[in-house]
């Protein structure tokens, strides 16, 4: 959204015309969406009636909003506020965002319709309204800022903010999820977009990290409750519930490949073995048919085995660290990886041992059954249904937040800061005394225990283990995860995580290009921002190295963490 | 004995297609210090190049002279994606930390095979079959067809035999270009030191490029080798081809083009001989041999290579950057 800048000397003849334009663009956009867009009744949710606003209109008028917010808070009766955001860059983004938004509104009424001349007055108003908009931002004029170090809001006020934040997450959540239009879910994801990267410039989340630091436990709690309450909005349908099991085991694992990769920078390219080696525990040791282990311990047991065997193997694949690093180990862990995948199609009793019945697997493994609560069927709570995939995604999330806890304490720990060390220079930290082999084994161990607990519970909730679930792909996949939503960080992979699992299972027209823009994304992200969507500034540091504005603010930071415990 | 000599034959055919594909890797990684991942992929499009070539302008027919002519096609389709890549994806990321280059390559990696596995029967004005499934290589006389018996239990095919004449057909050229041509002599001195070498006036990028183009081509023969040996082709052959290639170019001694062809070589021996003797061993142990496990004992190899002797056989022409 860089757009090339205007002459300061055309700007500043303006400057007094260019908020006006932008608070109409914002007001005519959110007036459009109360008119009529489409003709057709039957396209995207009914976009024809005046007055009931739906989809695309409705997104429209949101980003209105927020168009008029910004424009009240530069100058007007929020103008206070605009001594601490910087509404003109926010303007900006948005008027150019909010025309990329209302085209593609265009476009998708254009093709579903069939042709352009089914557009109603309504959606050019729109298209009228983001021109106007774009054109108006440009000539606002920036302000001087305070620094939101300095900003102290009332903290209940504060508090109502998360919450009202975290709410808005889930309802959006679960309104995209039930959008089974391939026009309205992209739509939807536009304007979020757009959003949040006009907010984004205008501070807003600077300010909101401002926030969640000093309520930190505040916002952990609220982002569990909404993650909680989130199967309730799903009325009973499991079909969304897969999806959202699949998203947090996907982002389990990817959490504890993080450890690895985003905390000790040890590139590990077969970390879906250990995930595999947890899954054929608990196959193995279920009440499946097929299951070639006789012992049937309680499933806690088999946890916490598949978990240690893992572990084991994380500890085998990480010691060649000693010796090898860089590229070397990313090709040392992909054949791990490989003799894993084909180790396990191989042990069917022909080819060794008969461990895991080769090619076909171990299917029909039995659901979870724990002190007598069957997650197999579904149950009602106040009257809501609560399907198989719902047991399985609160089990998951307990299970994600243990994961968590442990990734974080862990990343503030003295191993957490060693591992940092590691990865930034690991001869000045051995130099300095860290036990780098040590640490570098910890953190295979540490990060294969955790994919291992998340296997054993894959096991029953896919009812199967196969070989083809762990190939090379998937490996890379979690990679990208972690790539994608920014090393080190746990919002960033949560956000890689649910991007690459989601984005397929509600796009089916795409799912033949899935893997080729799979490819293309990785590709890009290492040339436009490497160090992912959320880093942590330290990591972005490392990407960025000239970047000494960057520098000081990482600086600044450790100065201030730093001060209340010397203090203390 | 018989066993022996036809493993012989088998090893040295399977090594000669690794070393062919491992200078490509070896080449790349001396001058600019990446594993280029996505080489693999290379040598995948380099048999495929060699398919459309025939499709297009010789179908159904069957004549030696057709060969060279479906090489140059592969080298062309081989070059121009091994150099459009450098271009794209690699050159903006020169100074970028490790991580950034080798997650560009696994994400190359992913793109090229999808782009085969979609496009390939979609190229206007062609009638190509889906690369969906397995496309049949074209025979060719001469080199394919009936498989000579030099005596009691050992087979060797013909295309082995091209493609061990090609690996020294190609040793020879290369050794040629390297030493003998201003170019190569370039690639040498980029590859001792960057910094000095751009100071005597030499053309780092142009060096460079010419390195991925070199790797590229001697894949795109490695394709064809490959195509005319087991009869066919399909969008996933690159992926273990190129990892095995690599494990052969670690082997030699990574950034050491002889040793890449020893490496090869040397590989592709050892697969060979430890599957068949693993597998008659007797049982428990005899279940491991065989050729469902020969992946996994060359993968083992190139595990212990890369932890005991990264340097490789033949010594490594790069230090410490491993």
């Amino acid at each position: 959204m860089n757009l090339p800048t205007l002459p300061d000397t055309l700007r500043e003849q303006h400057s007094g015309k260019g908020w006006p334009l932008a608070l109409v663009g914002s007001l005519l956009l959110l007036v459009s969406g109360l008119l009529s867009w489409s003709f057709d009744p039957s396209i995207l949710g009914d976009i024809s009636i005046a007055f009931w606003p739906a989809s695309l209109q409705l997104f429209a008028m949101i980003l209105g909003a927020v168009g008029v917010l910004l424009a009240l808070m530069h100058r007007g009766p929020l103008h206070r506020l605009g001594d601490w955001f910087d509404t003109a860059l926010g303007l900006r983004a948005l008027g150019t965002g909010s025309l990329l938004f209302v085209v593609f509104s265009l476009v998708a009424i254009a093709s579903e319709a069939g042709g352009l001349v089914n557009v109603n007055p309504g959606g050019w108003l729109a298209l009228a309204g983001a021109l106007l908009l774009t054109v108006g931002a440009r000539f606002v004029p920036q302000r001087q800022l305070n620094s939101f170090a300095k900003a102290k809001a009332n903290p209940v006020l504060e508090i109502v903010v998360i919450v009202l934040g975290m709410a808005a997450i889930l309802f959006g959540a679960a309104y995209v999820l039930g959008r089974d239009d391939p026009w309205i879910f992209v739509g939807f994801l536009v304007m979020a977009a757009v959003a949040f990267m006009a907010l984004a410039r205008a501070g807003f989340f600077t300010w909101m990290s401002h926030v969640a630091q000093r309520h930190r436990h505040v916002l952990t709690l609220a982002a569990f409750v909404v993650a909680f309450l989130f199967p309730f909005t799903q009325d009973g349908s499991d079909a969304n519930m897969s999806i959202a099991t699949q998203v947090l085991i996907f982002a389990a694992t990817a959490i504890g490949l993080n450890i690895v990769v985003g905390l000790a920078g040890l590139l590990d390219l077969g970390y879906i073995a250990f995930l595999g080696s947890g899954a054929y525990v608990g196959a193995m040791m279920s009440n499946a048919a097929s299951a070639t282990i006789g012992w049937k311990p309680p499933f806690i047991v088999v946890m916490l085995i598949g978990a240690c065997v893992a572990a084991t193997l994380g500890l085998i694949i990480g010691s060649p660290t000693l010796r090898v690093s860089g590229d070397y180990l990313a090709i040392v862990t992909l054949a791990f990886g490989e003799i894993f995948r084909l180790s396990m199609f191989n042990l069917d009793g022909n080819n060794g041992p008969d461990l895991t019945n080769g090619p076909n697997g171990i299917p029909g493994i039995p659901d979870l059954n724990l002190f007598g609560f069957d997650f197999g069927k579904p149950h009602t709570v106040f009257g809501i249904q609560l399907g198989r995939f719902s047991n399985y995604y609160f089990i998951l999330l307990l299970l994600i937040g243990f994961i968590i806890l442990v990734f974080t304490r862990l990343n503030n720990s003295r191993i957490g800061r060693g591992w940092v060390a590691i990865r930034e220079d690991e001869r000045a930290a051995e130099a300095m005394g860290v036990n780098t082999f040590g640490l570098k084994l910890l953190g295979f161990a540490v990060g294969a225990f955790l994919a291992g607990l998340a296997g054993t519970i894959k096991a029953h909730q896919d009812t199967a283990a196969s070989p083809d679930q762990y190939i090379f792909l998937e490996s890379a996949f979690l990679l990208a995860a972690v790539v994608l939503g920014g090393m080190g960080t746990v919002a960033g992979v949560l956000i890689g995580a649910t991007i690459l699992k989601l984005l397929p299972e509600k796009l089916r027209f795409f799912s033949e290009y899935r893997l080729l823009l799979f490819g293309l994304l990785l590709v890009i992200m290492m040339r436009v921002r490497p160090e992912g969507l959320i880093a942590s500034k330290r990591r972005q540091l490392e990407f960025h190295e000239d970047d000494e504005e960057l520098a000081q603010e990482v600086q600044a930071d450790h100065l201030i963490d730093a001060a209340p415990e010397a203090a203390r | 004995m018989e066993i022996f000599l036809q493993q012989l034959v088998n090893g040295l055919t399977l090594g000669s297609l690794y070393a062919l594909i491992a200078v490509g890797y070896t080449v790349v990684y001396g001058i600019v210090q990446l594993i280029n991942f996505a080489h693999g992929e290379v040598f995948m499009i380099g048999a495929f190049g060699a398919l459309a070539t025939y499709l297009l302008l010789f179908q159904g027919q069957t004549a030696l002279w057709i060969l060279p002519i479906m090489i140059i096609g592969a080298m062309i389709a081989s070059v121009g994606t091994a150099v459009l890549m450098e271009r794209v994806a690699y050159r903006p990321l020169r100074n970028a930390p490790r991580l950034a280059p080798l997650i560009t390559a696994i994400g190359i990696s992913v793109f090229l095979q999808e782009f085969v596995r979609l496009f390939f029967d979609k190229v206007p004005g062609t009638d190509f079959p889906s690369a969906k499934a397995k496309i049949p290589f074209p025979q060719i006389d001469v080199v394919t067809g009936r498989a000579f018996h030099p005596m009691e239990g050992v087979t060797i095919q013909r295309a082995a035999i091209f493609t061990v004449a090609m690996l020294l057909l190609s040793a020879v050229g290369l050794w040629w270009f390297v030493n003998k041509t201003k170019l190569g002599r370039g690639m040498q001195a980029v590859s001792q030191d960057p910094d000095t070498a751009r100071l005597m006036g030499i053309n780092v990028d142009r060096i460079i490029v010419v390195a991925f183009a070199v790797g590229a081509a001697l894949a795109a023969i490695a394709g064809v080798a490959q195509g005319l040996q087991i009869t066919n082709v399909n969008f996933k052959m690159g992926f273990i081809a190129g990892l095995k290639a690599f494990t052969a170019a670690v082997l030699g001694g990574i950034g050491n083009i002889q040793g890449a062809v020893v490496g090869g070589l040397v590989l592709g021996l050892a697969e060979a001989f430890i599957t068949q003797y693993t597998g008659m061993l007797p049982d428990p142990f005899g279940q491991f041999g065989g050729s469902s496990w020969k992946d996994v004992w060359a993968f083992a190899l190139l595990i212990v290579i890369l932890v005991f002797r990264p340097q490789g056989l033949l010594g490594a022409k790069v230090v410490d950057r491993a």
